[in-house]
């Protein structure tokens, strides 16, 4: 097939087996790859499984314009049963990772069981090999990637840090240094499999059925790229900094855990400032012309990022506005394998419990070097850190507070405050993965006007917008692209590059209608792993208490009034069940 | 200054020289630029809907303004210019299809314009080529036409970029008549073309 290499490699650990699988051409049709598919097979082969128990796979997927010149088409997906969330999971990461696996020959690369002894998993054409990784253990992520680096030249390399070894649950996966599998804790479910890395290189080619009817297409995608100010400026230039003076300056920068809409010391660690000082050069992923990683120097150190997020989670979000320590605890998290937006959260959220006499002798706001003791305390299962690593509501549950624990479905909230944002509102309360921004993404939208600008404040044009977006993006993960080129390409080009591609008449409603059928999955593995539709919903700081000051003031997130209307639009029923017509209609089990 | 954009959008709009989503404007204050949001409706412009950005260097808010601020810089960066008016009007464009150069044959136009240059793009929409073509032209122009895009006037003010454009458009309404109802002068226009 074109676009695909229609074959699965399966991994068992604990026996140390290989076996490889052709994939069905119509499974590839109709989950496409990346989130898709790895939504499929994991519901298909683990329903129910414990996160961190053996039999929960770890999938790694690419999708069908992995290593095609499509820009940021050097993306893959990682698809498992979250162990802070308990949901269905997936993560995307650029670098070049993906491409490697892709050249392997794969499609899917499925681990499971545990290995008795620490290894590393090498993927080559030729087949694959487990390596004993004991001199790896316990090693950060720097140095994991030094090793393997000089090991496999050339090779994508993906590892853990202490943080998933010590089954944090906040735990990342790194790959190509500093790219994330950021979120969810999947790194703990590695790490619950003593698996230190995969290493991945091959040399296959991509077959493109129509290559002259891509190139046009990619000749006026990158026109659009190139004279889109976010694309081409903004993102390139700031790297998604550039959000941090907007979102405060619209009362949308949460600080303090979600206690204010706006943070006075947002301007020190705008990426204006962090260009100014830290920058040394921008990066970017394999095959992007965007370009919005950064390589910057911060205390004698050199290292990635941050992000717009993380900016937000270990500065405003723990009231610090000192930007080289927020980038020295980036690179920090970085190294020790540790998602930067949960992490952040969970220790402003435990710095709020302290000012509140509910941790005796906790982190005060503003304190930055708390912030690097405690990351690092998270990651090695220390003290306090030992309480944090297992994500703010059960942090907050446990000392009888939950109520602040800014987190939907256990997963910690990222740097918009929804109450100044009433459609980003709804798509965290919605997510199927939890607290999310990234699902529907109505950033786009509401702040940057992208494709046009929607009144943030309004309620009435939500629930449709956020569903569309949702299931645009479920098809776009699947496929698997960034969620930047979004603001410079609409679903169209998506459609008839994947149309070029493999030679199969996609159309842009097949894309909403391939990620609405992923969409409706990942509910039904919710669903049926027990999740409570209860659980649509935001802290209850969001929903009752409205903002003091700014742009925002006096506004919370009307979910109530959005909720109802969601569901039905989706085809579900009052209480967020999928009505079975629905699942017929997309070809779900009931 | 919302309510100067405010009003000239909305002229704009009236006059029928842009859609409802169509155009933009800017005015330069020192080494600061006001531009219009990118996207927004110029006839009912909102708070938020002006940017403000540097004249030569970027910030957060490039992310937010109009598509056309590469533009709008080089020609600040050429000429004196204080304000700039992009808009999209019907009849000029249908007129930049066909010519070099638009000559205006009522009285206003010629005295206003005498001939408006027309330029041509790979890509009309935010491209270097049109920052490069543009500035050099409206150093002797006060407007110049995109060809089948649209039109940039420069002024001192909002409102006197924003005449030349509403001229600019009545003249080539003008001239398109003169053409249907004048099977001469249509022959003639024919043979040029």
């Amino acid at each position: 097939m074109d676009g695909w290499m229609g074959r699965m490699l399966e991994v068992d650990l604990e026996k140390g087996s290989f076996r490889e699988r052709e994939l069905d051409p119509e499974l590839l049709t109709r989950w496409l790859g990346g989130r898709g598919l790895g939504v499929k097979l994991l519901y298909d082969r683990a329903l129910g499984v414990e996160p961190l128990h053996p039999s929960n796979p770890l999938i790694f997927a690419v999708g069908p314009l992995t290593g095609t010149p499509v820009p940021t088409a050097g993306r893959f997906s990682l698809v498992s049963r979250s162990p802070l969330t308990g949901t269905v999971f997936d993560c995307n990461s650029g670098g070049r990772w993906g491409v490697g696996l892709k050249r392997c020959g794969l499609d899917v690369l499925l681990v499971t069981g545990r290995s008795p002894e620490p290894v590393y998993l090498e993927v080559s054409e030729a087949g694959a090999r487990l390596h004993p990784a004991d001199d790896l253990w316990g090693r950060t992520v720097s140095e994991v990637m030094t090793r393997l680096g000089a090991a496999h030249p050339g090779a994508g390399v993906a590892a853990i840090g202490p943080a998933g070894e010590n089954g944090c649950l906040l735990a990342s996966i790194m790959n190509d240094g500093s790219r994330a599998l950021g979120r969810g804790g999947l790194g703990a479910v590695m790490g619950s499999k003593n698996l230190k890395a995969v290493v991945v290189q091959g040399r296959s080619r991509v077959s493109v059925s129509r290559p002259g009817k891509l190139s046009f297409v990619l000749g006026e995608s990158r026109r659009w790229i190139k004279g889109n100010p976010v694309t081409a400026v903004g993102l390139p230039r700031f790297g998604t900094a550039v959000l941090v003076n907007l979102m405060n300056e619209l009362g949308v920068f949460p600080s303090n855990n979600f206690q204010h809409s706006r943070f006075p010391g947002a301007e020190s660690i705008s990426g204006e400032v962090l260009e100014e000082r830290h920058l040394e050069k921008r990066r970017a992923c394999w095959g992007c012309p965007i370009g919005c990683g950064r390589v910057t120097r911060a205390g004698g150190l050199r290292g990635e990022g941050p992000e717009y997020e993380t900016l937000w989670s270990l500065g405003a979000q723990c009231g610090v506005d000192d930007l080289e320590k927020v980038v020295l605890a980036n690179y920090l998290c970085n190294d020790l394998g540790l998602d930067t937006i949960s992490a952040g959260s969970v220790i402003g959220c435990c710095m709020e419990l302290s000012e509140r006499g509910l941790v005796e002798g906790g982190p005060r706001f503003g304190d930055a070097d708390a912030v690097l003791g405690l990351l690092e305390d998270m990651a090695l299962g220390r003290g306090l850190g030992r309480e944090l690593a297992r994500g703010s509501r059960r942090f907050a549950e446990a000392r009888g507070a939950v109520e602040y624990a800014m987190q939907v479905k256990g997963l910690e909230l990222p740097a918009y405050d929804p109450r100044g944002l009433q459609g980003q509102g709804l798509s965290f309360a919605t997510s199927n993965r939890g607290g999310c921004h990234l699902r529907a993404y109505l950033v786009g939208p509401e702040v940057l006007g992208i494709p046009k600008m929607v009144d943030r404040k309004s309620t009435t044009d939500k629930p449709g917008l956020t569903i569309f977006a949702q299931n645009l993006n479920a098809g776009v993960d699947s496929l698997v692209l960034c969620r930047f080129l979004q603001f410079a390409l609409s679903d169209e080009y998506f459609a008839r590059m994947l149309e070029a591609v493999t030679g199969i008449p996609y159309k842009a409603m097949d894309l909403h209608r391939i990620g609405e059928r992923i969409w409706n999955l990942e509910r039904l593995y919710n669903l049926r792993c027990g999740m409570d539709p209860a659980e649509d919903t935001l802290p209850p700081r969001l929903l009752r208490e409205p903002v003091a000051e700014g742009p925002a003031a006096g506004r919370v997130v009307l979910l109530r009034e959005m909720l109802p209307l969601y569901y039905r639009a989706r085809g579900w029923d009052e209480r967020g069940i999928p009505d079975p017509r629905k699942l017929a209609a997309l070809g779900l089990p009931e | 200054m919302l309510e100067q954009f405010s009003f000239f959008g909305r002229e704009l709009f009236l006059q029928g020289v842009n859609s409802s989503h169509s155009g933009n404007m800017s005015v330069r204050v020192g080494d600061r630029i006001f531009i219009t949001r990118r996207g927004s409706m110029l006839s009912h412009l909102r708070e938020g809907d002006l940017v403000e950005t540097g004249m030569h260097d970027d910030d957060c808010h490039i992310t937010l303004a109009s598509t056309e601020i590469k533009i709008h810089r080089a020609i600040y960066r050429e000429t004196s210019a204080l304000a700039v008016v992009h808009a999209h009007p019907p009849c000029a464009i249908a007129l930049s299809l066909l010519e070099d150069e638009i000559h205006p044959v009522d009285t206003e136009g010629i005295y206003y314009f005498k001939a408006v240059p027309v330029v041509g793009a790979d890509l009309t929409v935010g491209s270097d080529e049109v920052a490069e073509k543009l500035p050099p032209l409206l150093q002797n122009y006060k407007i110049v036409m995109v060809r089948g895009h649209g039109s940039f006037a420069v002024g001192q003010m909002l409102e006197e970029a924003f005449q030349w454009t509403s001229s600019l458009e009545a003249s080539c309404r003008a001239l398109l008549f003169y053409r249907l109802l004048s099977p001469q002068a249509r022959r003639e226009g024919e043979s040029r073309w």
